[in-house]
This record gives structure tokens, sequence and C-alpha cells, in this order.
């Protein structure tokens, strides 16, 4: 069973998991402030306690996640009076698995229920009469929070999971057997099983993968608006936003790189982007900009193809191109799906069109098994880790190996259920017959 | 005015660790035993150790227990296990002479200058109404002793009943009579007790076996001692036979399976399944053409030699037919029969960590009695119990093991907190931590706290620091020494290399046993530091005690069955409280947070 411990840092969505105006994503122990700076543009540890910052979220590979205010507490100042910031980003579901992705790769964990409260708690934070609400919070009769709706696992990739924990168990009683009973009694050598073990590394490596698919509801599909340069794509992109977050001009080649942001389509969770004119260029800058936005062409879910209705371009073929006529206001034709941003007419349709082909496409993995959080991808790549470092210490002995099959199982276990040193005796004594 | 400080029912091998341990530490104990002469004897099989159980031997001795002077005085042969399959998880095991090590037993006992014996049987306790504490016994022949404390190991007595086929006896061993009315009036007390079965197999005489049909199995040379105190052993080494059942002893079986107690629903008490009788695995596993057995001698000048792997509870008829069957054993005289035995145990959730009753104050219950099965788990408690018992006289605050620290933290840990379905045997797969729990160290992880209790001598905790400086001294050696292009040190972390190969002229003054030691101890320091953090965060959930008197309905936010079943084990700690099973983690945080409240409040 899983203790609360005050050492490791620990984060939380502090506001529901659901799309809303503003999220609060809470984070909280010895060395957060400095874990979290290099992602963060704003002078975090600066600041004096209790303040503000304004600034970017930046992700691991340098591109801006959110736009955000943070407020710092020293260690005695927080609601958990542990050295911690919160985070208050926009509330929209790809944000904020954005936020607590980033969180986790840096080092801070999601935290168990009720445990910032345990912290607070455990800090002298609240006097008692504080502490019964708290018990009353921590309960898990009135807990139905953030936490559980990122944890549930689906039927079926609960029974895979439970599949891939019997062989681990299997595996790891064949070898307890051989640790627990004697050589006199057991003469038979333990041969590590290369086989088996490759089979489930792959399996769970493909229930992990399977997230990557999952990500469409989760984490937002991959939206690209294309075209010439000057076709339109960023009054599109800012009518999509209603708001005026790219640079809109009417010179050509203004949005040089790409601009991504978060949004919903009729409820799917989309990372839009804007990008960079397709033209031939001679300048180097603009080309950097043409060859990222091809790339990001690749690895789209849809790309929105945006054609001025003045012009004789052509949309690029492929499955996931979806060709759309801007400046129906100027032109006043109507060939195709087409819009104008300045009226907003057609918009809807546009709007309809891209939730058409998104859900279009979602319907082809819904067989799939899918994993809904990027924990449990985590524990299953865990898992897939830890038996490969048993594979590479096969020669040591069997009781390191033994530790690396516990190990493995813990990380399985902590998806489906726990793993019990009764339940591998159980397993040992069901399938081998046992003493003198 | 009291008889004896203490009081130890029972003269098995958790009773000699209990009232030695008591009488060691100056107080004034008495031994009753229902006969003097089974002192220390082994009802079953005749070894000592084994896997996981020979790390408990080796921590009984590193606390100043006696099982491994005991056993290193009295072995006729010494094999260490696993030798290929995992220096962490190796131990060794013996075989005793068993008449030696009894009589070896009782002479200790008798030995200890605060320690009386006394032949008789223990019916009922004195209780204290009014402080429910136990305040002495009553016997079978009219005596009440009191004293301030007792202990109870009554093995496999307490209403006893052996069982060979239709032929059923009140027996503790066979023909030895079982203790009769305990039972009930422990019941009358308020405690919880359940039936629990085991079986021993036949014995037979050696000048009847066809040695010639049978593979030998020699011992190891030289025999290493299981006591730190040992320096080396000097025993004949006996050899064992092995041979194996074949389709016509299972065909004898399955013929006669409804003469079986056990097939016939006349034993109810559970028995180990890691220990089943010929009958169970001929039933159970229909596919294995064939099963081990092992031919042990029972001591040196005796002819009878222990079937290891036949124990039964068919009728004697029966027990002849397919022993006969089995090569080696074809014209096998049969000395004694094999026989199940059923007996009272009492619900080890009924015990504090400490191993005293929940039921009745100063009232300590080791070995079977528990639940346990096996000499070493039921002496590891013993001793525990007996610890415990002197520190109450002595006022002290209860001594208790952790699971990061030793394989008897964990046994006891898992009977008082998860209570147990079938006699319990120690394996090593029950320890989280089996890694850093190698039989070599018991005596760097325990003779410490031993020696702070009062059990351990001077020179044997001197004796720890000395092998304590050594083992640092190579370790220093081996970092400052190269070995081509890495230091010996770095080395060592191969599988492959060895330091008694290594030519290194400054280790030369060392002995085999620290270099080996220093060895396992760098070559899993990498493995060791993956569990460290594990480690760490139990150790800090083991450290935040609940009060005794700890009100669970006081505090709000508790689910109802956590509730029930924290009420029921009363946990000393939230690490305890956390390995209860099915008790929520959210449950958990409450009692953590309201604890935390009282120490404040």
């Amino acid at each position: 069973m899983a203790h609360y411990v005050t050492e490791e840092p620990i984060y939380a969505l502090a506001t529901p998991y659901s799309p809303s105006a503003l999220a609060v994503i809470r984070a909280s122990g010895e060395g957060v402030l400095s874990l979290f700076q290099p992602y963060f543009t704003g002078k975090l540890l600066k600041a004096s306690s209790s303040s503000a910052v304004h600034g970017f979220i930046v992700g691991k590979e340098g591109h801006r996640i959110d736009e955000v205010v943070v407020l710092k507490y020293e260690e005695g100042h927080g609601y958990t009076s542990e050295e911690a910031f919160e985070i208050m980003c926009h509330g929209s579901l790809p944000v904020i698995r954005s936020v607590s992705m980033l969180l986790e790769e840096i080092g801070i964990r999601e935290a168990l229920k009720g445990e910032f409260t345990y912290r607070a708690f455990m800090h002298g934070r609240m006097d008692l009469t504080e502490a019964e609400a708290v018990e009353e919070i921590v309960s898990s009769k009135t807990a139905k929070g953030a936490g559980e709706a990122l944890e549930r696992l689906s039927g079926s990739i609960l029974a895979e999971a439970e599949k891939a924990k019997d062989s681990i168990l299997n595996i790891l009683a064949s070898l307890e057997v051989q640790l627990d009973y004697g050589e006199d009694e057991i003469p038979e050598d333990w041969v590590f099983p290369s086989e088996e073990i490759s089979v489930l590394r792959s399996r769970l490596l493909k229930i992990a993968s399977t997230f990557r698919s999952s990500r469409l509801w989760t984490e937002g599909a991959v939206v690209v608006i294309a075209g010439r340069t000057n076709a339109g794509k960023s009054s599109l992109y800012n009518a999509i936003l209603k708001e005026n977050r790219a640079i809109v001009s009417p010179v050509e080649g203004t949005t040089r790189d790409y601009i991504e942001t978060n949004a919903e389509i009729a409820g799917i969770p989309v990372r839009l982007f804007d990008t960079a004119g397709l033209r031939n260029t001679d300048e180097s800058v603009e080309a950097e900009g043409i060859r990222r936005t091809e790339s990001l062409m690749d690895k789209a879910d849809l790309i929105v193809y945006v054609i001025d209705s003045a012009s004789e371009d052509t949309a690029p073929s492929g499955s996931n191109v979806l060709t759309v006529y801007s400046k129906l206001d100027i032109t006043g034709k109507r060939s195709g799906l087409a819009f104008s941003s300045v009226t907003g007419e057609g918009l809807e349709d546009v709007l309809d069109a891209i939730a058409g082909r998104l859900t279009e496409n979602l319907e082809s993995v819904e067989d799939v098994p899918q994993i809904a959080s990027d924990r449990q991808r985590k524990k299953l790549e865990e898992a897939a880790e830890t038996l490969l470092e048993a594979e590479r210490n096969q020669d040591f002995g069997y009781d390191v190996i033994a530790m690396y099959l516990q190990s493995a199982l813990t990380s399985i276990g902590e998806l489906t259920g726990e793993v019990t040193g009764e339940d591998v005796l159980d397993r040992l004594f069901s399938s081998f017959c046992l003493g003198k | 005015m009291r008889d004896y400080n203490a009081i130890v029912i029972g003269g098995g091998h958790a009773g000699i660790e209990a009232a030695l341990a008591i009488s060691r530490e100056g107080f004034s104990t008495l031994l009753i035993t229902q006969s003097l002469d089974a002192i220390g004897r082994m009802s079953c099989n005749p070894s000592i150790g084994g896997l996981a159980k020979g790390n408990l031997v080796r921590e009984i001795d590193a606390l100043g227990g006696e099982m491994g002077h005991l056993i290193d005085n009295t072995m006729i042969q010494m094999r260490m296990l696993n030798k290929r399959r995992g220096p962490a998880v190796q131990a060794p095991r013996a075989q005793a002479d068993k008449f030696s090590y009894s009589r070896l037993a009782k002479e200790t006992l008798e030995k200890e200058g605060h320690l009386s014996l006394f032949m008789d049987t223990v019916t009922d306790f004195l209780v204290d109404e009014k402080t429910n504490c136990i305040n002495g016994v009553v016997t079978e022949r009219g005596w009440r002793i009191s004293a301030s404390v007792v202990v109870l190991t009554t093995g496999t007595f307490m209403d006893g009943k052996i069982f060979i086929g239709e032929y059923e006896a009140p027996c503790g061993r066979l023909a030895e009579g079982a203790a009769i009315g305990l039972g009930d009036n422990l019941r009358r007390l308020g405690f919880h007790t359940g039936r629990m079965k085991t079986g021993t197999p036949a014995r037979v005489r050696l000048s009847s076996l066809d040695l010639d049909e049978m593979e030998i199995q020699e011992g190891d040379d030289p025999m290493l001692p299981f006591s730190f105190d040992t320096e080396s052993v000097e025993r004949p080494s006996l050899p064992c036979y092995v041979t194996y059942t074949n389709e016509e002893t299972h065909r004898i079986i399955k013929d006669n399976i409804s003469r079986s107690p056990l097939y016939g629903g006349k034993i109810i008490g559970k028995g180990p399944r890691y220990c089943p009788s010929i009958e169970d695995k001929v039933v159970r596993f229909p596919d294995r053409e064939r099963h081990q057995i092992f031919v042990e001698p029972e001591g040196i000048g005796t002819e009878e030699m222990y079937l290891n792997g036949l124990s039964s509870s068919l009728p004697e008829d029966v027990q002849h037919a397919f022993i006969h069957s089995i090569p080696g054993l074809r014209h096998a005289e049969i000395m004694r029969p094999a026989y199940a035995v059923e007996y009272d145990y009492l619900d080890p959730l009924d015990l504090y960590p400490s191993l005293e009753s929940k039921v009745l104050s100063n009232l300590f219950i080791a070995g079977q009695t528990n639940g346990t099965s096996g000499y070493e788990e039921a002496a590891a408690q013993g001793l525990v119990a007996g610890i415990n018992a002197a520190e109450r006289l002595k006022g002290e605050k209860p001594f208790i093991l952790s699971r990061t620290e030793s394989y008897i933290g964990v046994l006891i840990d898992d009977l008082v907190t998860k209570g147990t379905k079938e006699p319990y045997r120690m394996f090593t797969s029950r320890a989280e931590y089996r890694l850093s729990l190698r039989h070599d160290t018991a005596d760097q992880r325990l003779t410490p706290k031993g020696y702070a209790v009062g059990l351990v001598s001077k020179e044997k905790m001197e004796r720890l620091d000395r092998k304590s400086e050594d083992i640092r001294h190579v370790k220093e050696i081996l970092q400052h020494v190269k070995i081509g292009e890495k230091s010996a040190y770095d080395a060592l972390k191969e599988p492959e290399k060895d330091i008694l190969s290594f030519d290194i002229p400054a280790l030369k003054g060392y002995s085999e046993s620290i270099l080996t030691e220093a060895e396992l101890d760098i070559r899993y320091s990498g493995y060791i530091d993956r569990q460290e953090r594990e480690l760490e965060k139990a150790r800090k959930a083991e450290n935040m005690e609940i009060p005794a008197d700890f009100d669970y309905d006081a505090v709000d936010g508790i689910s109802s069955e956590s509730r029930e079943k924290l009420k029921a084990i009363r946990p000393i700690s939230i690490g305890q409280a956390g390995r209860i099973s099915g008790v929520r983690v959210s449950d958990i945080a409450v009692l953590a947070v309201a604890v935390r409240s009282i120490k404040r409040g």
C-alpha cells in the first residue's frame, strides 16, 4: 500500500478537469521553484513570496505551452507551508494536459488524493477545526475530483494490463520457487525466458503507444492551417480562436514560423497551428519557417489548406487535407467550402467540416484499447524498461533478476491494483509441486 | 507475593528461547513442560535451517538466542543452499542428531541459574479481572503458580489430535498426550482459536534399506557454523539418500484415497500448501510421474531414517504398500508410521508486534500456537516473546524488529498484521528487502540490538566491531588497487569477477568469510541503492507511532470497513496500518492526520 511522504515534489489540478476559462495547477515540495524556473519565462526565483509573476510556460523542446500567471510561495507561506507555486493557465484540456506532462517530466509527480491537505496538516498549517474539514475532503466519499478522471483505466486496457501482469507473475513465480526451494528439491536450472520477456515488453510498449492515438482526445488533435502566403491563414486562425493572438497582416510572409495554440472545436480538443506561407523564397529565415511548416504538416491529424478564392492555387492531395476558400467577402465566389474572416460568413461550416473530419479519423482507432493518461503510459514504459534491465542483468543471479521482475510487477500493479507477496506465493503453490 | 518473575509454558523450540532470554536477563523463570524428556524435540524433520529459515537461525544467534549453538554442536551434515542461484538468498541447512540436539537443549536450560524446570500440564490461567492481566497458571495436578509475565508456547499440543487412517488419538505427537482443557479455558477468556493441521512421514530402519538403489547425497566440506560465536565445526558428516516414487506408488495412493482422514473430511484444520502430504501431491499434480523422496538420518547411534517427502495420514497398511513400492525402500522396516496432527492455534491478529496478547496483558505467545510451522519460526518468536517479557519486567518499551532489517521482523509483522490461514512458513519472497537480509550480515543488522537489551555479551559485540572494521578495511584496499582499467572495487561489480581470485597482497591477512562478505556488499551495492529510497519511505511510516489507546471511533473520515480492521488489529504505527489488507490509502492519510493532531493537542 502506498503511503504519503512529504519529501517528493507533487502537483495537482486544483480546479475540475473539464474545459473552463481558467485552470489552477498547484505544485508543492522542496525545490519545486528551481525545478520549474527553466520552463517559465517569468523571473520566479527573484520574485518575492506570495507575489504573482506573468510569463510563458515553455516546453522541453522550447515551444510555448501557454501564457500564464504563476503565484510563488516560499517555504512557510503557501497552503502546504512548503515551497510551492500555483499556475493559473487557460482552462482547456490540452493546456492542462501539456502543463501536467511538463511537470511530470521535470520530476514533479501527480499528488495522491488528499495529499496536499495532508502535507498542509503535517506542516502545522491548520488547526484542529480545519483538520476536521480536511478529513471530510480526504475521505474517499467526497473526493471525486481531477485525480480519478485522469486515472480510470478503460475495460479493454485493464484486460491487456492484467494479461501482462499475469505473465510476469508466472515468470516471477517460476523464479521464486527456485529461490525458496533449494537445488536438491528443484534441481532444474531456471533459464531466463528471453522470448517471453520480449513478447511481454512489446505488449507493454504497444499498450503504451496507444496513448498516442488516444491523445487526440486527451491532448488534442493536431490541426495545421496551411496554404500559400497571404492566403488568409492567420485570419482563419484568429477567427477560430476569436481572439487576436496571431499577427494578422496583409504583408506576405509575416508568420515566419508557426504559432500554436490550444482550442476546442465541437468539443474536440485541438492543437491549432498557424504556419508560414508556402512559397519559394531565398530569404533564409523564411525558408526555415517553410521547412518547419512542412514537417508540421507531416504529423498533422488534419491540414486545413486555405486557398485565396481569387487565386489559382490548388490544395495538395492527401486524405488528411481539408480545402477551404478564403476572402468570400471580396470575391463573392462560392466554390466548395468558402468563408470570410471579415464577415464571419461560412465560418461555422468550416468548423463543422473540421470537426467532421476529425471524428472520422477518430473512429478508426476506437477498437484499439487506449490509455488515457501520461502517468499510465509512463508506468507501462517503466515496466518494459525494468524487464529490459532484468534481461541485461540475467547473468548476475536469480535474486537480482527477481528484484527487477518484482519491480516491473509493481509498476503494472499501480495501474491494475497491487500485487502482494502473498499473490506470488499463491501462484507458486498452485503451479509447482513443492515440499519434501 | 509472586512465585516467579516469569513462567514459560512449553519446552519446544519457542519455549527454550523464551526461557533463556528471560532468565539470562536475571529474572527468576519457571519453564513448565508436559515432558522433561521432550525438551527441544524435533517432532518432524531432523534438520535446522534452509532457505529463509537459515537466515532466521542466524538472526536468532545474532540477537543472543540459542538455536545456532545447539545445531552447531549437534549437526551431522551441513549444506549451503542456493550457491548458484544468488548470494542474497543463500542459506545454510543442517541435518541434526535429533537426540543430541534435544539433550543439549535440556542441558543448556539446566545450566541457567535463574531458570527452574518443572513437569506438569498447564490447564488454565490465573487472571486479575480488574486489570485484565495474567497472574499465573493452574496445572493439571492442581498447582497454582503465580508470575508477573507468562509466555505461552503450546506447539501442536493444545487439544492435539493425531490421525493415521481410521485411527485417531488425543496426542500432540505420536503417543504423547495432548494438553486438554487449556483450549476451552482460553476460548472462555475470549481468545480466538482455530484448527490447523500438519503431518510427518514414517521412520524406517537403515539396515533394511537397499542403499545401492538410491542416489547418495553428501554434505559440504567443511561444515559451516550457524552461530557467529562458532569458529569452525568439527563434526561427523553422514550422507542422505534420494529416491523417487513411481506410477505404482501413485496407484496405491489413489486407490486408497477415500481412507485418508484428509479426504474423508475428518480433519478440518488447514494444512500447509508448501509441505503437502504425498496423497496431496498425487491428487493435485496428477501429471507428475514421480516425486522426490529424501531419506535422512535422525542421528548418530540410531537406525531411524526420516522419509522426507512422504508425509501421510493414510492407514498403516496403505503406508506399508506405497513405501514398499519405492526403490531403496522395497524391504524397509517401518519403525514409526506417518501421521497427521491437528491442533488449536490462537489467531495471531490478537497479538501486538511485541507478541503480547491483546486479550490478556502480560501474556506473550510464541511459536506454532500463533499459526506458524517450523522450528526456526518458533524459536524466532520465542526469542522475541522472551525479550519482550523481560522488557516488560524491566518497565521498558517493547522490542520490535522491522521488516526492513530482519526476517524475524517480516515474520512477526506478517502474523500480527495479516494473520494466517495455513501454517505460516518463512519464505524469502515474503521479504520486500531480501537483498539486504543476507544470512552473513545478520550480526551487523541485529547484534547491536541484542546487546542493547542485555542479551548479547560484550565479547560478541566486540567481535562484531572487529569484523565490521575488517570489512571496511578490505573495501578501502579494493578501492586503491587497480584491476586493469578499474579499481578492484568496481571490478567486483561484474558478475564473473571473484575476490578470492584477486592477487592483492594487502588482502592476505583477511579470512575468506570477511573477503566474501565485503565482495557481496560491493556487488549488491547498486541494487541495494535501488531499494534504499523505498526503504526510507517505509522507515518513516514505521516511525509514526499510533498511541495504544487511540480511539478510532473518534476519527470521522475513516471508512467503516477500514475502521473495523484498524480496531481489530490496533496497529502500532502508520506503517503497520498501511499493510493491513483492504485498508484504503485515503483512510491511512486521515489516520495520520488524526494521530498527529493528538500529539499536538
